[in-house]
């Protein structure tokens, strides 16, 4: 019988209904959609390394010049090391499917069967010889071959260091394991020579996997390691590939968590204003007998069974947007991070389950008191609101307390250490401190808002201001959760601009040069182009990078190369370090410098020193400077070109920076020097311009998710603003019905009502305001510098306020306009019997 | 309290369903072999149905050494075959097989950058036969003959693949040689030396197998090899002493249609004759007429043995464990012109090699009686396309 009348109530309620769905829907699908989108990526990362890693226990990974064949020979031939398998790898994209990156895999069949059994089957292929002796022959999986519409015996084109290459498909690959059969999805598989010469690294191997069995062998290797290389563990490389992502995947999960939340306060909203319009009801069954335990399970039953449909429908609507997400985020790691492939979307029961219970407990959570509320109510009495607006105002001082506290603990965790998730955590207690001053803030507001509502609309703006405070109850919560939506706005829009802003100022600092020549896709320009570039007429300074990776205190490490004249230094600003000694003894190779990220998390302060494993055996090298650097969070060493050619003599140049005389017209002189460099390899020129927006475009890539995130914030508030006003309206029906019939015309009450949400909007947005700023310095000074170890300057646009203001402003107007309207509509007689019904 | 029932059930139900489906999401693991086909020398062999564009052996020519102990990669295939009779502690019988094969995959192959660039597939087998003990041990290797991998040179002489060498013992002289190879269990570390000089097989070394004259393989033997080194199986070390026989074979064909596989023996007397011999099997069940052999004497001399000059009859089979496969085990074998009357047994029945290129390869004890006075010996019996 209980049931039937909760259900009779909730009919007659269906805007409520609804939109408090609608919010715990909308909040479970943003957290399952992130979480399925980081749990598939980290699923496909997962698959592709386990069926690339394979059996390896240990990997040798070479110095800039990789692992020599020779040495690989003799560990073999002299060694007896026979579970090592050499790979040769590099990254293109199949003309068929432009703008997707693939994996060259260079692989000998022989050496396999040890390590990896589904390319160690590979010697049964059909026609082996051919795959062997020629250069132009790939496997892919079977799936992919069917996906590109090829088969066996067709050419298939794959675009490789601004080269186009003919292809020739030469069998397909069907591995019995599950693994390897989705983890090498957008793999080519080639035989290491045709790899070699593809990527033009005849003579080398990128690594070679081991099967060590215990550590005698582990030793065995070390000892013979060639000098530069670096015997690593297989499963702590994938590690450190992983962990490279985490903090951005984290990142996510907090952005989501955010939606959750705002998602709860609809909860909180709708429970409450479900028990208040009953309360006569209520009284009525305590009445006949029903127990405040039987009335307590009764309400929180109504919200699970709501938190449960809310949440199903979460988890439908989360699946379709995580399809949207995962897109993103994989281009994101791309960009970022390595190149990862993403076929499909993984459904992780334990995201699925984490959905369930976060969308359920924070149905829940936000029950409880409205339920407690509800017992409260005593047999027979139609408790008036008035009770429980002076509850909460008798409320208000613990409110205010509570919320100091926790400002001040989330205060000690924001500041205190150096890990992620006590920042965030942090965070969220700020954001509830803060939610927690709403109520008191709204009536001091209003208090003071009233007279100058009254001066300006005379007694219908002092009825409006007085109206906002007399249903603290309701307003407050819609404020709250209006707030944070808005804060969180401001806070991540703010934190973007600042990064942005930051990312532009470097840029602009150190892309000085008129052009920047490279070889598309990472390899080393031929000597013979270096110079033409250097000595060309037009030419008045130019600088060269090289970009490698070497062993440094005994991690694989960014190396950076530059033989950069002196007056260029400026382009690089320092964090640490006096400029002036740092660069005397850079450019006599007595030091190196490190970018900001490296010495983070490494935690490297200047005058430490660096162990290099270089092609002369270990050196050591001071630290003489921590310089800005926003190009990669995993941060990197920055050498000078003359220690880098003592310690490795390693001639190659990756990249050359080029200033003409100031004449020059760039677009033509880039022309002349590329007809006169050749194409072999062929170079890319960008000028500075183009580099940068380049650059931009991928920044701006990298955080269309935070932005489509921030929108779903946005779009969970305005439900949940439009629910709570509605609540509020719909309660008041009686009071309007009241001013009807004492002579106010329809418009009037429309005013007075549109009046009311709009104040609501205006304090949230208001009070948004701090709340956003501190979130934003959060962000962008303690998040992103844990997170990815660079500090930016918080830069704040005054029009992203005025923009979160207004945003709140019509967020609240337009959530109060159909309810306002169908209050002025409604003939006072049916209001009014209305209420007592 | 009906109520709250209502509740509960509905968790519960929705906790159900989340684990049934999590359940079904689980990959099923059924176990299923990793690897796709294994190697197969057919298959690396496979793109050129026909020899076009491989060197051909069409008649006979003279061999020339060092040169012809080397490699000859413009052939198909090409062999490096030496099996032996060893005796260790307490009279312990043992017997070991090295072979290392050649193959060209691509005759046709273009020039390439890379060092790792090869159309040379070698293959080594090993396998240690422990005659007392009843066991057999074998094993494969494979690799590109690129980058001193795997490959053959003439001077000094040595063939190899990883760790596993024959090579000269000195670098002046190609004999005595030093077999160095092993695998897990077993391994071997022998000193070969040649006790007569090499004898060309068939018509000065111009090994017809058919009736095309390119169906042929250049052929000589080193028929014994006194041999002594130090045998490894199980962790045991032991001294030994013994017979080895060394075959050396290139070509670009071998079996034509209708030929299915060979029977072949090699056999050294305790009066120190040698003998040489094989059958060609044909799909009818009858033996191809180019079936031959070679006798050698104490002293080093030989001559030819047809068809017709040996009796060789089955008298014993044994099937494989994988069950498809019945091979003979022991033979009688009767050289009337050489009054040689021998009974032919498998030292061990299981000296079956299960690797890619499926064969039977083992030591065998020999019996009989020469010109009516009794003669004993050892040898190796090679049993293919079975």
């Amino acid at each position: 019988m209980l049931w039937r009348a909760s259900l009779r109530y909730l009919r007659h309620h269906p805007w409520q209904l609804g939109l408090a769905l609608l919010g715990v829907a909308l909040g479970v699908a943003v957290v399952v959609a992130v979480d399925l989108a980081n749990q598939s990526a980290g699923r496909a990362f997962e698959l592709s390394s386990e069926a690339l890693t394979g059996r390896a226990t240990h990997q040798v990974l070479g110095g800039p010049a990789g692992v020599p064949v020779n040495w690989y020979v003799s560990l073999r031939r002299e060694h007896g090391i026979r579970q090592a398998a050499p790979v040769v790898e590099g990254y293109g994209e199949l003309s068929r499917e432009p703008g997707r990156v693939v994996r060259l895999l260079g692989i000998d069949v022989f050496a396999e069967q040890p390590l990896r059994a589904s390319l160690g089957g590979l010697v049964g292929l059909e026609d082996l010889g051919a795959f062997l002796s020629r250069a132009d022959r790939v496997v892919l999986l079977a799936t992919d071959l069917q996906r590109l519409g090829v088969e066996p015996g067709d050419s298939i084109g794959l675009e490789l260091q601004g080269r186009s290459r003919q292809l020739v498909v030469h069998g397909a690959l069907e591995p019995a394991r599950q693994t390897d059969a989705r983890g090498l999805a957008d793999v080519l598989v080639m035989d290491i020579s045709a790899a070699q010469e593809l990527l033009g690294r005849e003579g080398q191997l990128d690594r070679i996997d081991l099967v060590l069995d215990d550590s005698a062998a582990v030793a065995r290797v070390r000892e013979l390691l060639p000098p530069g290389a670096q015997l690593v563990e297989a499963e702590s490389r994938n590690a450190a590939l992983r962990e490279m992502t985490r903090a951005f995947q984290l990142n996510l999960t907090a952005f989501s968590l955010l939606a959750l939340v705002v998602g709860g306060f609809l909860i909180y909203n709708t429970m409450t204003f479900s028990v208040v319009q009953r309360r006569p009801l209520l009284g009525m069954l305590r009445a006949v007998g029903v127990s405040r335990r039987e009335l307590f399970s009764l309400v929180l039953g109504e919200a699970v069974v709501l938190g449960l449909a809310g949440t199903l429908a979460g988890l439908l609507l989360g699946y379709a947007l995580a399809h949207v997400l995962l897109e993103l985020v994989t281009r994101t790691i791309n960009d970022l991070y390595f190149v990862l492939s993403v076929r499909e979307l993984h459904l992780a029961p334990a995201s699925v389950l984490q959905g369930v219970l976060l969308g359920l407990g924070m149905t829940i959570l936000a029950a409880l008191s409205p339920a407690r509320e509800a017992t409260a109510v005593p047999p027979r009495a139609a408790l008036s609101r008035a009770r429980l607006e002076s509850t909460v105002r008798r409320r208000l001082p613990g409110l205010v307390l509570a919320g100091t506290l926790l400002a001040a603990v989330a205060g000690l965790l924001l500041t205190a250490g150096r890990g992620l998730a006590p920042a965030f955590a942090g965070m969220f207690l700020m954001i509830i401190a803060w939610a927690l001053f709403v109520p008191w803030l709204m009536q001091l507001a209003m208090r003071l808002l009233a007279p100058v509502l009254g001066a300006v609309a005379g007694m219908p703006g002092r009825m409006a201001a007085r109206g906002v405070e007399a249903g603290l109850s309701r307003t407050s919560v819609a404020a709250a959760a209006l707030m944070v939506a808005v804060s969180a706005v401001i806070g991540v829009g703010v934190m973007v601009d600042s990064f942005r802003y930051t990312f532009s100022v470097w840029l602009d600092s150190t892309l000085r040069a008129d052009v920047y020549v490279s070889v598309p896709g990472e390899a080393p320009l031929a000597p013979g182009q270096v110079e033409a570039l250097r000595n060309a007429p037009e030419v008045v300074g130019s600088s060269t990078a090289r970009y490698v990776r070497v062993v440094a205190n005994g991690d694989r490490s960014r190396l950076r190369v530059f033989d950069l004249p002196a007056e260029l230094e400026e382009g690089f600003s320092f964090k640490e370090g006096n400029p002036e000694t740092a660069w005397r003894q850079f450019r006599l190779g007595e030091a190196v410098l490190v970018t900001e990220p490296y010495a983070w998390h490494r935690e490297l302060a200047v005058d430490d020193r660096l162990t290099l494993a270089t092609a002369t055996g270990e050196q050591r090298v001071r630290v003489a400077g921590i310089i800005h650097d926003y190009s990669t969070s995993e941060g990197a060493v920055v050498m000078h070109r003359n220690l880098y050619q003592r310690w490795w003599d390693d001639p190659d140049v990756d990249s050359v920076a080029l200033y003409f005389t100031a004449d020059t017209d760039i677009e033509e002189a880039g022309n002349r020097l590329r007809a006169a460099t050749g194409s072999d390899p062929p170079l890319q020129f960008r000028s500075n311009r183009e580099l940068r927006r380049l650059s931009l475009d991928i920044f701006d890539q990298t955080f269309t998710i935070t932005q489509v995130l921030r929108l779903l914030a946005v779009v969970v508030a305005v439900v949940g603003v439009l629910s709570a006003l509605l609540a509020l309206t719909l309660e008041r029906s009686r009071e309007y019905a009241v001013l009807r019939a004492t002579g106010m015309t329809p418009g009037q009450l429309w005013l007075l009502v549109s009046t009311q949400n709009a104040l609501v909007g205006l304090v949230a947005g208001l009070l948004a305001i701090p709340l956003g700023l501190v979130m934003a310095t959060v962000l962008t000074l303690v998040i992103n510098q844990r997170s990815f170890g660079w500090t930016m300057q918080v830069l704040v646009e005054p029009g992203i306020l005025l923009q979160a203001v207004g945003l709140s402003l019509l967020a609240a107007v337009l959530a109060g306009l159909y309810p306002s309207w169908r209050m002025a509509a409604t003939p006072p007689a049916l209001a009014l019997r209305e209420d007592t019904g | 309290m009906m109520r709250r029932g209502w509740a509960a059930a509905l968790v519960v139900g929705v906790l159900v369903v989340m684990a049934a489906g999590w359940l079904l999401h689980q990959e099923r693991r059924a176990p299923r072999p990793e690897t796709g086909d294994a190697f197969s020398v057919t298959g690396v062999l496979s793109g050129e149905e026909e020899a076009r564009g491989y060197a051909r052996v069409t008649g006979p020519e003279p061999l020339e050494f060092p040169r012809d102990h080397g490699p000859h990669p413009g052939y198909r295939h090409e062999w490096w075959y030496v099996t032996g009779n060893l005796t260790g502690p307490d009279d312990r019988h043992f017997g070991y097989q090295i072979t290392f094969f050649r193959f060209n995959v691509d005759p046709a192959a273009p020039e390439r950058e890379s060092v790792l660039a090869t159309n040379q597939v070698w293959m080594a087998h090993l396998a240690v036969t422990d005659g007392d003990g009843g066991t057999f041990h074998h094993a494969e290797r494979l690799s590109r003959g690129a980058a001193g991998l795997a490959g053959a040179r003439a001077e000094p002489f040595r063939v190899w693949l990883d760790d596993w060498t024959l090579e000269a013992d000195r670098d002046d002289r190609y004999m005595p040689l030093r077999l160095r190879a092993g695998h897990d269990r077993f391994s071997l570390d022998l000193v070969l030396d040649a006790v007569k000089p090499p004898v060309l097989q068939g018509d000065r070394g111009y090994s017809r197998k058919g009736s095309d004259p390119g169906n042929a393989s250049r052929y000589f033997s080193f028929t014994r090899l006194s041999t002594e080194g130090v045998l490894r199986l199980d962790g045991m070390d032991m001294e030994v002493q013994g017979s080895s026989w060394m075959d050396r074979e290139w070509g670009t064909s071998t079996l034509e249609e209708g030929q299915t596989g060979w029977d072949w023996f090699s056999i050294q007397l305790d009066d120190d004759r040698d003998i040489m011999f094989y059958h060609l099997r044909r799909e009818d069940g009858t033996v191809d007429p180019r079936s031959k052999g070679v006798l050698v004497e104490a002293d080093g001399a030989s001559r030819l043995l047809s068809l017709d000059d040996v009796e060789i009859e089955s008298t014993r089979y044994w099937d494989s464990p994988l069950g498809d496969v019945s091979y003979p085990v022991a033979w009688r074998m009767r050289l009337p012109a050489e009054g040689l009357e021998l009974e032919l047994s498998a030292r061990v029945d299981d000296q079956e090699l299960r690797t890619g290129f499926r064969y039977w390869e083992g030591a065998i004890r020999v019996r009989g009686t020469a010109d009516g006075g009794p003669v004993e010996g050892v040898g190796y019996a090679e049993l293919t396309g079975y």
